[in-house]
């Protein structure tokens, strides 16, 4: 194992850069992050027409989510991957369409957790805003969603690394992303599956388990805090 | 001046309301009592249209709030409203919660609206907790903070939903105090409420309801005399056995 890593760690941390296209590790990363911020200000839009008052904005979101929710990622990616270009007239690079799809995915579960966030708040704290004379966008900026998102970053953690993992689907489009690089390697070493694909499980494992144990650090502290002082100072 | 005529509200097919009609003046307090589930929270909610009424009008002013044009943001600037539950906002500062209304309302900035908050804040006689947050105040100090909110755009009429009733005893008093200064000081207010003393030493006029109907409007002495109908005398000894 210590010979696979000693032989083809850089091309897991970086895959075939500078000499060719970033990859491996490196880029599972950038697709994980990227996807996420992406996927952010979608979910949000998604979350506030969940919980509108508009009738056909909330039917129109829940369509959305329960479409989406009923369909394999892989198969958005294929239709991402080989219909899109069809019917546009031209080709989108790999990664992007991987991210698209990741991002019109994790739109349906992110908008849940937020719109989640939003039904959670006490009744009280929108009745106040409307009592105010505060109109919608005052109330849902200023009182509604810092309140909400904030509630809710343990789950955007969470999101973070099912993204991470569903990023390895762009080993099927040839995204050369982490999983990809270590099919690579494996046709490469053809003798050392068990290895190759340890290091692989081992790497997604310290990933994802760090960030799980950060969000269970999160949830604790929110929970502890939720009104209390911490609340300014991880806005601020 | 603030007047209710032949007012009426459901909830689905259960009657809240039933053809209410009543005024509070201009500068007069008037004291909402009756028994749980009288409707009394319920009529002082339609003052500024956080409940709809099916039948009925109300004029603030001789202006019928629901008339159409009415905007209901710029309608509820000029009510101030008081909850049994304080409602601050947990993630702002007090003296943010204050301030909120003149930077989102009011479109001050955030220099010009501190001051204002300030000087408000210190009319409730919370200046030194302007930097707290609400989770680290007592519940007598939120429900003035949450005064001192409604209180920030000048309103003509101040509502309150029951005040004190979520406080512990020991605070009652000093939120009592500050309504009792603000009643003096002139403003028009209605306030909800179980307390028989503050009824009966600061309220212009008693409204008793029981079942959604206004079964007694009349001065505090009237109220808390022996001649007063039996349903109020009633009410008064459980409220008594009570507190």
């Amino acid at each position: 194992m210590l010979e696979i890593l000693h032989e083809y760690g850089l091309m897991l941390l970086i895959g075939e850069y500078p000499h060719g296209k970033l990859g491996g590790l490196a880029l599972t990363l950038i697709i994980s992050f990227v996807s996420l911020f992406a996927t952010f200000p979608c979910s949000v839009v998604i979350a506030l027409a969940r919980t509108s008052q508009v009738t056909w904005l909330q039917k129109l979101a829940t369509g959305f989510v329960h479409s989406v929710r009923a369909i394999p990622l892989l198969m958005l990616i294929f239709w991402a991957y080989f219909a899109l270009p069809m019917l546009i007239g031209f080709p989108i690079d790999a990664t992007v369409t991987l991210v698209v799809a990741i991002v019109i995915y994790q739109t349906a579960y992110l908008g849940e957790i937020i719109a989640a966030g939003i039904n959670g708040l006490p009744k009280g704290q929108v009745e106040a805003a409307k009592a105010l004379g505060l109109g919608y966008v005052p109330t849902t900026f200023r009182v509604i969603l810092p309140q909400a998102l904030f509630n809710v970053i343990p789950g955007i953690i969470n999101q973070l690394t099912t993204i991470i993992k569903e990023s390895s689907l762009g080993s099927i489009i040839a995204v050369s992303e982490l999983s990809y690089v270590m099919l690579q390697v494996n046709s490469n070493e053809v003798t050392k599956p068990l290895q190759i694909f340890g290091i692989l499980a081992a790497t997604y494992f310290i990933l994802c388990f760090c960030l799980s144990q950060a969000t269970n650090w999160l949830e604790r502290r929110i929970a502890n805090k939720r009104t209390g002082r911490f609340f300014v100072e991880a806005l601020a | 001046m603030i007047e209710f005529d032949k007012v009426s509200k459901w909830f689905g097919a259960v009657k809240v309301l039933t053809s209410v009609s009543a005024s509070v003046a201009k500068g007069s307090t008037v004291v909402l009592c009756g028994p749980s589930g009288s409707g009394k929270s319920t009529l002082a909610r339609t003052v500024n249209r956080l409940e709809p009424i099916q039948e009925g009008t109300i004029t603030i002013d001789g202006h019928d709030i629901h008339a159409t044009g009415v905007d209901v943001n710029k309608l509820r600037t000029g009510i101030g409203f008081v909850f049994q539950q304080f409602n601050l906002f947990p993630h702002l500062t007090v003296l943010e919660n204050v301030m909120l209304p003149l930077q989102r309302i009011r479109s001050y900035s955030r220099k010009d609206a501190a001051p204002l908050a300030m000087e408000m804040l210190s009319r409730v006689g919370l200046a030194e907790k302007a930097k707290s947050l609400p989770a680290d105040i007592s519940g007598g100090q939120s429900q003035r903070v949450a005064i001192a909110r409604s209180l920030i755009l000048n309103p003509g009429v101040l509502i309150l939903d029951e005040p004190t009733s979520a406080l512990d005893p020991e605070m009652v008093g000093e939120v009592l105090k500050l309504l009792r200064r603000l009643s003096e000081d002139g403003m028009t207010m209605m306030c909800v409420t179980h307390e028989m003393g503050f009824a009966r030493e600061v309220s212009d006029r008693i409204w008793f309801l029981k079942k959604g109907e206004l079964r007694f409007d009349d001065e505090p002495t009237a109220f808390f005399s022996s001649d007063a109908p039996s349903e109020v005398r009633s009410f008064l000894s459980a409220v008594n056995r009570t507190h």
